[in-house]
């Protein structure tokens, strides 16, 4: 060809086609490699660069064969990230290792989607990790991650609601953060005594302030006022773990093979007088209208000084230093007492799919996670606290040493010193009691409906549901 | 040089009726190519629009919680929606949101092109129409996040400024008689640019002889306005009123990320129910069916638009 013909488009397809197989083939011998290589699909939030690569790291240095590839599902709350995934799942994608609070574990579980983790814990050699992890982590984290007597996820975090005081604003109306004791008149005197309106009535600075939603809420205060929005009963089984791990620990007690919530309470006396409270409450203009979400506008309002108190767990304290509140500036106090001071949390963790092409690979992914070295790299639990450590040894006080709250000891004794601590009602069908939940309390806390109305109908749909999901889901 | 009309070529092989060095041919020739053009668009329609419309009008007769196999269940999605009070108190949310949102966006879309039209200096006329087109840009999740904010009953910026006028907080987001209202203020904010856009398009292409016979006749002002310009502009409202009414249906993202569908159900529609009962509550066969039904509703109020619309519509 003469270096001045032009190109014509026959040569342009030629050249295209012979660069194409160029390529294919210049691609086989990578295909070649490539085939050693085991690729696991771990689902992550995708908070920061990546939250879980420090993780993969670890395991790509012990393993170079092994590549682990993000699915980044994100959501406003876990019931639309465990959404997110099952839309995956229909899609026919596939993840090997995915992320799940108490309430989708016992979805996935449930259905057969997770696969039980007893056999692996059980049947590895390395029986000091396992001995070493659970002696690390409360009996009622591992519990809330099992399902009809099976372990789905170790735990990695928890949130226990715990009552969070901005104490610049305590200290203008000459209240102290109360002690461990305080109770819920205590409680109502403080939000009642540093809500501040202006001359035309308007809040200015309201004393309480919480989100519609399952964790946190008004759920703090079902559970001290002695109610639930369903039975709570124990599951046979489990003992493998609790005789095999937590032998001697008296908090293992009377534990057994997860919870069932099988039976709706929500109108309970108990659970109508809690709702009556904070209702009242917002009626005063103590409490803001009550929003839905995961409570990120109230932590600007908490950081600008616009509230004295709301429900948070260990996750808030680097939200707030990042929000650029200074270490004292909040504090952090146990659930007030009421009937009982029995607290509510919700823990998280990672679970394996049943239909993971390589399982053995994804387990080691999930145990790295919850290894020592797992919790020092991790970003959710360095260079801040941003949600609190499942293992006891990470959640101590030099883990808040730098941003606060003074009382960071109240986030595990709040599972160590209250036995009666339990998870949020997580049966498998969350998702629509979540949605039934949220809704009746928008009608009572909108003034549609008197609470006593609303947990009647909320009773009535609860029931209807359970009556059309219960049964799949329970052994006898 | 080959007469059109010859017959040679690749004579009777299987590409014969292709290839012929006709008219015909040719004709046949220009045809597929035009179809080759067509087929990456009818190939993403196929797979991504219709196909799935057919997929779900298949599951609508099944209960399917993807964990396990369907089961065929006849009508008994269909009768269960009817039965649903989430789904009519959607229908009728959905309703309202459409009528107040499809409203306003003409309405404003309308007046903003009137102005602009008048204005004589073309750099204004361009900030004009590119500031009111600029919102359509943004995500519908942007909007609401930030509109979450500025129409926030105690903290939002909105109310901030309606309390320095001696104004009461007003619950714009929180109160179930506002809910739906605000939301559509701000869906019509949102694309009254799109509206907009098209009225101008029409404006400028108005018949300058029509509008001079009209002033002849002593039309002015309103009168002009109303017995002239908009029966001019009738193709553009039709079609404004006809797309706003399609996007009006599905309304989602402004209600799920503001309030969720709350305070109780004042602010759930249509799509939200579907949303929720398909991928929340993994019952994707009645998400299907109540997907049947948004999909007539939207068949039915654009046909019934056109067909009140037919004698209104004048092409100039």
């Amino acid at each position: 060809m003469s270096a001045d013909k032009k190109l014509s488009r026959r040569d342009l397809l030629k050249l295209a086609g012979a660069g194409s197989a160029g390529l294919v083939m210049s691609g086989l011998p990578v295909k070649v490699i490539a085939q050693d290589m085991v690729t696991i699909k771990v689902q992550t939030a995708g908070l920061g660069d990546n939250s879980l690569q420090p993780v993969a790291d670890i395991q790509m240095a012990r393993n170079p064969n092994v590549n682990v590839e993000w699915v980044v599902l994100t959501g406003i709350d876990h019931e639309e990230v465990a959404a997110k995934i099952l839309a995956l799942v229909a899609a026919g994608e596939s993840i090997d290792v995915g992320y799940a609070a108490t309430e989708a574990c016992q979805l996935f579980a449930g259905q057969g989607l997770a696969a039980p983790l007893d056999d692996r814990i059980t049947g590895d050699p390395d029986q000091d990790f396992w001995t070493d992890f659970f002696s690390d982590v409360h009996p009622s984290l591992v519990e809330a991650m099992m399902y009809e007597g099976s372990l789905y996820e170790p735990p990695r975090d928890f949130n226990a609601a715990n009552m969070y005081f901005n104490t610049n604003v305590l200290a203008e109306n000459g209240f102290d953060v109360p002690g461990p004791n305080w109770t819920k008149d205590d409680f109502v005197e403080i939000a009642r005594g540093t809500t501040k309106k202006d001359d035309a009535g308007n809040t200015e600075v309201f004393g309480y302030g919480w989100t519609n939603r399952l964790w946190g809420s008004w759920m703090p205060w079902i559970f001290v006022a002695g109610g639930n929005l369903y039975t709570e009963e124990r599951a046979p089984g489990g003992e493998w773990v609790w005789d095999g791990y937590y032998e001697g620990d008296m908090a293992a007690e009377g534990r057994g093979g997860g919870l069932r919530w099988q039976t709706p309470i929500a109108n309970s006396s108990e659970v109508v007088e809690a709702l009556e409270l904070v209702v009242d409450l917002w009626k005063e203009g103590v409490t803001p209208d009550i929003g839905m979400g995961t409570g990120q506008t109230l932590t600007g309002f908490y950081a600008t000084g616009k509230l004295t108190m709301t429900p948070a767990g260990g996750f808030w304290a680097g939200r707030l230093a990042n929000e650029g509140m200074e270490k004292g500036d909040f504090d952090v106090q146990l659930w007030p007492a009421w009937r009982n001071q029995k607290h509510q949390f919700g823990t998280g963790g990672h679970w394996l799919s049943n239909t993971s092409n390589a399982p053995d690979e994804a387990w080691e992914f999930m145990k790295i996670e919850v290894s020592h070295e797992g919790f020092q790299s991790s970003i959710f639990f360095n260079p801040v606290i941003i949600t609190t450590p499942a293992r006891r040894s990470y959640s101590q006080k030099d883990a808040y040493e730098s941003t606060g709250p003074a009382n960071s000891d109240v986030f595990y004794d709040t599972l160590d010193e209250h036995p009666s601590t339990a998870p949020i009602p997580a049966p498998p069908w969350s998702n629509p009691m979540t949605t039934i939940f949220t809704t009746y309390t928008g009608f009572a806390t909108s003034g549609e409906m008197e609470p006593q109305q609303a947990l009647d109908e909320m009773q009535a749909e609860l029931e209807s549901l359970t009556n059309r999901e219960g049964r799949k889901y329970y052994q006898e | 040089m080959k007469s059109p009309t010859t017959t040679t070529g690749v004579g009777g092989g299987p590409w014969h009726w292709l290839m012929q060095d006709t008219m015909e041919g040719l004709r046949r020739r220009r045809a597929l190519l035009g179809y080759l053009f067509l087929l990456p668009t009818l190939l993403g329609i196929f797979v991504f629009t219709a196909g799935p419309v057919f997929v779900s009008f298949g599951l609508s007769f099944f209960q399917w919680n993807i964990f396990k196999p369907p089961d065929f269940i006849g009508l008994e999605n269909f009768e269960r929606l009817l039965e649903d009070r989430r789904v009519i108190i959607g229908l009728v949310n959905t309703l309202k949101f459409t009528v107040l949102a499809v409203t306003s966006q003409v309405a404003i879309g309308l007046i903003l092109a009137l102005a602009v039209h008048r204005i004589n200096r073309i750099w204004l006329r361009y900030y004009f129409r590119t500031a009111f087109f600029l919102p359509l840009l943004m995500s519908g999740a942007s909007v609401a996040v930030f509109m979450g904010y500025i129409f926030h009953k105690e903290f939002g910026p909105l109310n901030y400024y309606l309390t320095l006028l001696g104004i009461p907080q007003i619950p714009w987001l929180t109160s179930s008689d506002l809910v739906m209202i605000s939301i559509a203020i701000i869906s019509a904010w949102r694309n009254m640019g799109f509206t907009f856009l098209i009225f101008l398009g029409g404006l400028s292409n108005l018949s300058q002889e029509v509008l001079d016979a009209a002033d002849v006749d002593g039309a002015q002002g309103l009168r002009r306005l109303w017995s002239v310009t908009i029966p001019l502009l009738s193709p553009q409202i039709l079609f404004a009123m006809v797309t706003g009414v399609i996007g009006a249906l599905q309304v989602f993202d402004e209600p799920y990320i503001m309030t969720r569908g709350g305070p109780g159900n004042a602010s759930r529609t249509l799509v939200m129910v579907m949303y929720e009962h398909a991928f929340k509550h993994i019952e994707f066969g009645y998400g299907s069916a109540i997907a049947i039904v948004v999909f007539l509703m939207i068949l039915v109020m654009a046909i019934v638009q056109m067909w009140l619309w037919r004698n209104r519509v004048f092409y100039q």
